[in-house]
């Protein structure tokens, strides 16, 4: 077993039973000229996830870590795409629409793909999701039951958005989630700092958070599976 | 008890929207039925917010939990009288704990309000205990659906889904307590499930007002992520009345009716 200092008390975890979930970290949120950045959004934070994040699944990898990576988006023909979240919002930005990278938030389309970066390696999953949540109506949990993963390290973006949903999704199913507080990031420092006090409010209402750090330094050498 | 048929609505048609929202008038659509919309009251229980519950004899301000009621009282009584879906929700977990969680069940002992637990109002968070009930301000009535829920989304292992579905709801509006906790998880449930959603600031609360009005905010965020923000008077404020169209059959008023002569067995 592994210990983690984290707040809002200290995270234990098993490797076996463990995965790194690494959430919608897309070209279209993260890259400038993206579409998260047509919105008006600063890429900047969460262009500042990336580096810790890379380490964290560097080692995540040596470590024979479970990997999963996740992304928001819909089939070309917009069949799986609720009318309201469709028809929200500025008719030239909607989803589907013509993007600088690609059609918006469709699948196949470059700016929907994962930053080349963290870039999945043949064999990791990746979770293609229609909402912000990563349990509804995607295989994720099925594949969690399957590998017989009870607790989850999360990262990605966007903290309150995205991360936040499939933490409490996580949380109501009896998961154990750890959120590395600097591989998730927000477009708003402000949400930043709530979304991340939120989760470890009240005893750790929806789990645990700590720093990148304090994770790898779990992850000693002794700790290896040979 | 006999159930009682609802007062049916005097008008043919009620509509609701746009109401007054942030940030866009509520609903996308630009208004719909009554009977297409539920009133989502989640979690007003004795131990969350009643006097002499567990929130209560832990010291904490039940005031701010408190605060929504009146304007949630109006908003169901406004629900009732035009027809809308009105659904409670519970958390809490069988008497033998089966579902619940061993980490919920670990971390609620580590702060000193184990689960299951003996607490002021009964055993803590456990269903048919007092603490469980619903204060009587926001009490349903005979007909109204209650959706128990293991977890903080009414979603979640309930079968909430299925009975909006069957009932031909398409659009949720979101009252209870907290707005951060429980209210924010069942109102992103909602979304990703395509429910057109609008939270209530008047009609939710939470122990820290910091977390309430972020958590409100995060839903006004990039073109309304998870929906909207408004309050009650904006949503009477925004039904209209009319006798044209087909007559009026609220899904409330044909729950009811399928109910007439029922004995409740309680």
């Amino acid at each position: 077993m592994s210990i983690v200092d984290a707040e809002p008390y200290a995270f234990t975890f098993d490797l076996a039973s463990t995965a790194l979930v690494i959430i919608d970290m897309q070209r279209d949120f993260v890259e400038p000229g993206g579409f998260g950045e047509t919105l008006g959004n600063d890429v900047s934070h969460l262009q500042a996830v990336v580096p810790p994040l890379r380490s964290v699944l560097a080692r995540a990898r040596e470590v024979g870590l479970t990997v999963i990576h996740t992304r928001e988006g819909h089939v070309p023909d917009l069949s799986d795409c609720p009318p309201a979240k469709l028809t929200r919002g500025e008719p030239t930005l909607r989803i589907g629409a013509p993007g600088p990278k690609g059609r918006i938030l469709v699948r196949g389309e470059y700016g929907h793909d994962i930053i080349d970066e963290l870039a999945p390696l043949p064999g990791e999953p990746v979770i293609d999701k229609p909402g912000k949540g990563s349990f509804h109506g995607t295989s994720f949990g099925a594949l969690l039951e399957e590998r017989g993963i009870t607790s989850l390290i999360v990262t990605g973006v966007t903290t309150e958005v995205c991360v936040h949903t499939t933490v409490r999704e996580a949380n109501d199913r009896g998961y154990e989630c750890l959120v590395l507080s600097d591989c998730v990031g927000s477009y708003f420092p402000e949400f930043q700092r709530v979304g991340l006090a939120m989760i470890a409010a009240q005893g750790g209402i929806f789990g645990w958070v700590t720093p990148s750090c304090a994770f790898l330094s779990s992850l000693a050498p002794s700790e290896v599976p040979a | 008890m006999t159930v009682e048929t609802p007062l049916a609505p005097p008008f043919a048609r009620v509509r609701i929207g746009p109401v007054a929202a942030n940030p866009y008038p509520w609903p996308y659509d630009g208004a719909v039925d009554a009977a297409k919309v539920a009133l989502v009251c989640i979690d007003w229980q004795v131990d969350f917010c009643g006097p002499g519950g567990y929130v209560d004899r832990m010291g904490y301000d039940i005031g701010l939990t408190r605060a929504g009621l009146p304007a949630t009282a109006s908003m169901l009584a406004h629900a009732r009288a035009t027809g809308m879906l009105v659904i409670h929700t519970r958390e809490g977990h069988s008497p033998n704990l089966s579902d619940l969680p061993a980490n919920k069940r670990w971390r609620s002992a580590r702060i000193g309000a184990e689960i299951g637990g003996a607490g002021p109002c009964g055993r803590i968070l456990v269903r048919g205990e007092p603490g469980w009930e619903i204060v009587p301000e926001v009490a349903p009535i005979p007909g109204e659906v209650i959706v128990d829920k293991p977890g903080k989304g009414a979603f979640y292992a309930t079968d909430l889904d299925l009975v909006l579905r069957t009932n031909g709801i398409t659009h949720v509006v979101l009252t209870g307590i907290t707005t951060d906790v429980c209210v924010h998880t069942t109102m992103r449930e909602a979304n990703d499930r395509g429910y057109e959603c609008v939270i209530l600031s008047d009609c939710t609360g939470a122990t820290d007002p910091g977390n309430h009005a972020s958590a409100l905010h995060m839903v006004t965020m990039q073109g309304g992520v998870f929906g909207c923000v408004s309050d009650s008077a904006s949503v009477i404020d925004a039904t209209s009345y009319s006798t044209d169209g087909p007559p009026h059959r609220s899904a409330a008023a044909l729950i009811h009716e399928s109910r007439v002569g029922w004995e409740d067995p309680s």
